[in-house]
């Protein structure tokens, strides 16, 4: 059970630590995820890499294409109070103050909310429907993935053990519109037991193009194509459709938080006042 | 000094709890602080299984990992304690298990170490092997069940009405209570209406913030016990029972406590730190887990059969009530929870003819004690929707059909005691006034629905018992209170020092409360039940009395005056000749008591009636089954209030803790297995889960035989709170639950039928 702690002072030197071979040795940041899981024995690392040292890795900008790019280590709060994020993305902002609690929020960071690949979480799904990359890096090299193909499955992710997001980029939003609706199951401050992501470009009822994302419910993040294609041809007058496709389609799980049954039930709902309260909230 | 005659100053007064800087500084004394030169760290090695025979212990490998001072097991135990099996009601549980298991996470072995994460990884280096018998988890299964979690009935020598159960084999019956009054079955035969319902709850958990934690110290032919404990006066007697010593032998030392809720009663960890510190003579400390606290103690499931003869007039005229308690594998208290908490199973309602059978039950799950409430909470839940289902059958309203039935002052309880000082229908009154039940009400639109209900409960007081507390005067007029009350954060020391103070006329402020200390402070027998307030406020106000008539016998035999009130200093200094001396004031407080008779009846079964309700205001989502409680109002008489701001907080905080009790929390078992152990699974109300709006209301009453009026409050608010909840969801949607916790989910597949 005993690891070793090394707080590196450069990005550099944190990438040098880690070990494509060795997924023992893992990055740390705020530790709420991690901790919980070497609490309970699920993981016992050989070394702990703890990123809270490395200078700019934090930080939230917005470039001239009106695109923000987020540090990775900036915590949960910071991107909650953000002014730029308030303007530039408020659904994110309004997420995050329902993420959790604010113990948790003040120390976890971005990059990890983002990595850890635990399919009850809110960031990954809304971040999918937002459009947002990651930007990867190890000694190897830089790379960009789309948040919404980094989960690969159940705690699964393309990060090998010797890269780290060192930053979250989000587009400009335009003329998109989001939502993000969740349910948690045993207290307020629980994981989600479903989350719903929307974002839709549109014109007063008239949808152009939409995105959704499911996550919590599922075994990771999933974008409901079947149910965009029908929104998309069918207009919102497709919506039971595009709702009951999506119930058909996904494959929901049974756990803690709920039965598959219950969550398939909650998934429709919130799907549907979810694309009412874009369509409601612009019109 | 005061004056007997005089207005009160200093009860009643909602002065800050007494130690609450020292607490937000972080300077309170709490067990966990300390830190003993040379003391070994211990961690449990847990059954993995729920019912089994021990066939081997292979601690070879923990023994010789680096930095281990030794691995302990129940064999050892024997050593030290030839008769190692402890209990308050029951002498059933091992220090640690011998010959057999009973539960999953039941105490085997312990590994000793300086270093507490050495012990912790030692432990994991332990190898049991165990022949599994069958097991049995329902109390229902558990009344037939071929799978008997006791070989043989052991029944503690303190109890009389436990004798008759001694050496009782072949059974999960721990206790049987009955309750015969009148002719029940007359009265069904010829009742205009006959209702039955039955209602279950879960199994849950305390939850102190401060996990259970002893710490043993051998001091010469002494013990000395520093333990986070409600009932430092227990601990004391059952440890040296099971040492054969003497109970001046061991003292046991307690400060603040993080939490309590019935957790820290009794024997939890003492008497194996005590153990362990005679076998390896050295101070050892035992620091449960969050999670090891789960496998500890908990909250007794339940079921209850409850049936109802009511005349056409909507007059309840007899009732049966059958309860199984599903007490685990250990009977801890369990089978007090369900004879004194039993007898009030028919509810606060005037009721002629009754039955009542109440089964305590072994079953193969983590042990079930006392819980904030005592058993109350189960018992109102059922019989309080019973009224509801009732109600509406009927076509009544149901706080008019409470109104009709409730059982008044000076009417007699289904136990034969004639009520006094019981303000039941204040009670219901405040809820109705509050909740503005007779005026219109919002009931919401589209597929959000809203609805309310109420609901109250009463809960005899645990009883006889006896409190005992000193207060010495020093010869410069200050003041000190020794009592063993344990303030876990319900303001004991703060109320008691008011006590004090009012009787001798000086600030509470000023008074010296000394943390529980058993070679100190004098006999308590727990703080448990909401019996201080009564029981050793009683005892301090006598206390302070008899040091107050001593000082005015001085004073009176110095010429000096009537009374010594205000020149205490001057009462010193011309009786010794300079600043010297000291006044002990003793006062013992015992109630009167009638012990049930065979058919459990008493004229004088409490020494005093708690009555607690709540009102709450729900907004059910149909589609998805969540639900939000929009308000909630709690009522309780509790005697006059001795700190009317403690006590509002202790209304407050009885209330949300049910709460959770009601809509999330429960320990989830899988083949014995609690599968939720912890804080992340296990979740219980956070500030956004509770009301936005409560209001906790004191009804004007009096408790004659109490100090200055006052009673017990601890537990009252968790009566009411789970049939309101549930009564206001039907009223909101339609649909009734039965069980608890009243999850969305289960709301949802009760609206929508598709069970999972």
């Amino acid at each position: 059970m005993s690891f070793e702690l090394i707080s590196p002072n450069t990005l550099r030197d944190a990438l040098d630590l880690l070990d494509v071979d060795d997924p023992s040795i893992r990055p740390f940041s705020g530790g709420t995820a991690l901790r919980l899981m070497m609490k309970s024995g699920v993981f016992s690392p050989s070394k702990l890499v703890v990123l809270r040292g490395i200078p700019d890795l934090s930080g939230i900008e917005i470039s001239d294409d009106g695109s923000l790019t987020i540090g990775a280590l900036s915590t949960l709060a910071e991107v909650e109070t953000s002014a730029l994020v308030a303007r530039q993305v408020p659904v994110l902002a309004g997420a995050l103050k329902h993420l959790s609690n604010r113990r948790v929020r003040n120390v976890a960071r971005i990059g990890g909310a983002i990595a850890h690949g635990d399919p009850h979480m809110d960031l990954p799904p809304l971040l999918s429907a937002l459009n947002a990359e990651v930007i990867v890096e190890s000694r190897n090299g830089r790379r960009h993935i789309a948040v919404e193909d980094l989960v690969i499955g159940y705690y699964e992710t393309l990060l090998e053990p010797d890269e780290l997001i060192v930053a979250l980029r989000i587009p400009a939003q335009d003329d998109w519109h989001s939502a993000y609706r969740k349910v948690t199951a045993r207290s307020a401050d629980d994981w989600p037991a479903l989350g719903v992501a929307t974002s839709i470009s549109h014109e007063g009822k008239e949808i152009r193009d939409i995105r959704l994302v499911v996550g919590a419910a599922t075994e990771r993040p999933t974008r409901l194509d079947i149910s965009e294609g029908v929104l998309r041809s069918e207009g919102v007058a497709g919506l039971p459709r595009a709702v009951e496709a999506a119930m058909e389609s996904v494959e929901v799980m049974d756990d803690s938080h709920g039965s598959a049954t219950w969550k398939k039930a909650l998934l429709g709902v919130e799907l549907r006042r979810s694309v009412e309260e874009i369509l409601g909230r612009n019109a | 000094m005061g004056d007997k005659t005089m207005t009160t100053t200093e009860v009643g007064r909602s002065l800050p709890r007494l130690e609450a800087r020292q607490k937000v500084t972080g300077r309170a004394n709490y067990t966990h602080n300390l830190k003993l030169p040379g003391m070994v760290h211990a961690k449990v090695f847990r059954s993995t299984v729920p019912h089994g025979k021990i066939l081997s212990i292979d601690t070879a490998e923990a023994a010789s990992y680096p930095g281990v001072a030794a691995v302990v097991t129940g064999k050892d135990i024997l050593d030290v304690v030839p008769e190692p099996y402890y209990g308050p009601a029951f002498h059933d549980q091992p220090i640690l298990a011998l010959n057999k298991v009973r539960y999953v996470g039941e105490p085997v072995a312990v590994v000793l170490a300086d270093d507490p994460r050495i012990a912790a990884e030692a432990v994991e280096l332990i190898d049991a092997v165990y022949e599994e018998l069958p097991a049995v988890y329902d109390e229902t299964e558990a009344m037939t069940s071929d799978a008997v979690v006791h070989d043989e009935l052991k029944p503690a020598g303190t109890f009389p009405d436990l004798k008759h159960l001694n050496g009782r084999k072949d059974t999960n019956i721990a206790l049987d209570f009955h309750l015969k009054q009148g002719h029940a079955d007359a009265a069904f035969a010829s009742a205009a209406h006959v209702f039955a319902h039955s209602f279950q709850t879960q199994q849950t958990m305390h939850t102190p913030m401060e996990p259970i934690i002893s710490l043993a110290e051998p001091s010469g032919d002494r013990l000395i016990i520093h333990t986070a404990s409600q009932s430092p006066s227990f601990v004391r007697s059952e440890v040296a029972r099971l040492l054969g010593w003497s109970e001046n032998r061991v003292q046991v030392k307690v400060g603040h406590l993080g939490g309590g809720f019935g957790a820290k009663l009794y024997i939890k960890l003492e008497a194996l730190v005590a153990a362990l510190a005679l076998l390896c003579r050295r101070p050892v400390r035992l620091s449960l887990s969050m999670e090891e606290q789960f496998y500890t103690i908990s909250k007794h499931a339940s079921t209850f059969h409850i049936k109802s003869a009511v005349d056409k007039d909507g007059r309840i005229t007899a009732r049966k009530c059958e309860v199984l308690w599903n007490g685990g594998a250990y009977a801890d208290i369990g089978p007090r929870v369900t004879q004194k908490s039993g007898f009030t199973a028919t509810g606060p309602y005037d009721i002629a003819a009754a039955d009542i059978d109440s089964y305590a039950l072994y079953t193969n799950r983590p042990p079930a004690g006392a819980l904030r409430g005592f058993g109350i909470p189960q018992l109102v839940w059922a019989y309080e929707s019973h009224t509801d289902l009732i109600a509406r059958e009927l076509g009544m309203d149901p706080v008019e059909f409470r109104r009709r039935n409730i059982l008044k002052d000076g009417r007699p309880h289904v136990t034969g005691t004639v009520m006094k000082d019981a303000a039941i229908d204040a009670v219901l009154e405040t809820l109705a006034e509050r909740m503005r039940w007779s005026e219109p009400f919002d009931r919401g639109e589209g597929t959000v629905k809203r609805g309310r209900g109420v609901a109250i409960g009463f809960k005899a007081c645990v009883s006889p018992t006896t409190s005992v507390a000193t207060v010495t005067v020093a010869a410069d007029g200050s003041v000190t209170l020794h009592h063993a009350t344990v303030d876990m954060g319900q303001g004991s020391d703060t109320a008691m020092a008011q006590i004090v103070a009012e009787v001798l006329g000086v600030r509470t402020e000023e008074i010296r409360v000394v943390d529980p200390d058993t070679d100190v402070t004098p006999y308590d027998m727990a703080t448990l039940g909401s019996r201080s307030t009564f029981h050793m406020g009683n005892a301090v106000r006598k206390a302070a009395e008899h040091a107050r008539t001593q000082l005015d016998d001085m004073a009176k035999s110095l010429g000096m005056a009537e009374t010594a009130a205000g020149r205490v200093k001057e009462v010193f200094r011309r009786t010794y000749g300079m600043q010297a001396g000291t006044v002990v004031g003793v006062g013992t407080y015992i109630p009167e008591y009638v012990s049930p008779n065979e058919d459990g009846l008493s004229d004088n079964v409490t020494p005093f009636w708690m009555i607690g309700g709540t009102g709450v205001e729900v907004e059910v989502d149909t589609e998805t089954g969540r639900t939000k409680l929009l308000k909630m109002v709690n009522a309780a008489d509790l005697g006059t209030a001795l700190n009317p701001r403690i006590v509002e907080t202790q209304l407050s905080g009885a209330a949300i803790m049910q709460l959770g009790f009601t809509v999330s929390e429960e320990m989830i078992l899988d083949g014995g297995q609690v599968t939720n152990a912890s804080l992340a699974d296990y979740k219980i109300p956070g500030i956004k889960d509770i009301p936005p709006v409560i209001e906790n209301c004191i009804v004007d009453a009096h408790t004659e035989t109490g100090p200055f009026g006052a009673k017990g409050v601890g537990e009252s608010a968790t009566f009411g709170v789970s049939p309101a909840v549930a009564e206001a969801i039907q009223d909101a949607c339609g649909v009734r639950l039965t069980r608890l916790p009243m999850t969305a989910e289960a709301i949802f597949h009760a609206l929508h039928g598709d069970k999972k």
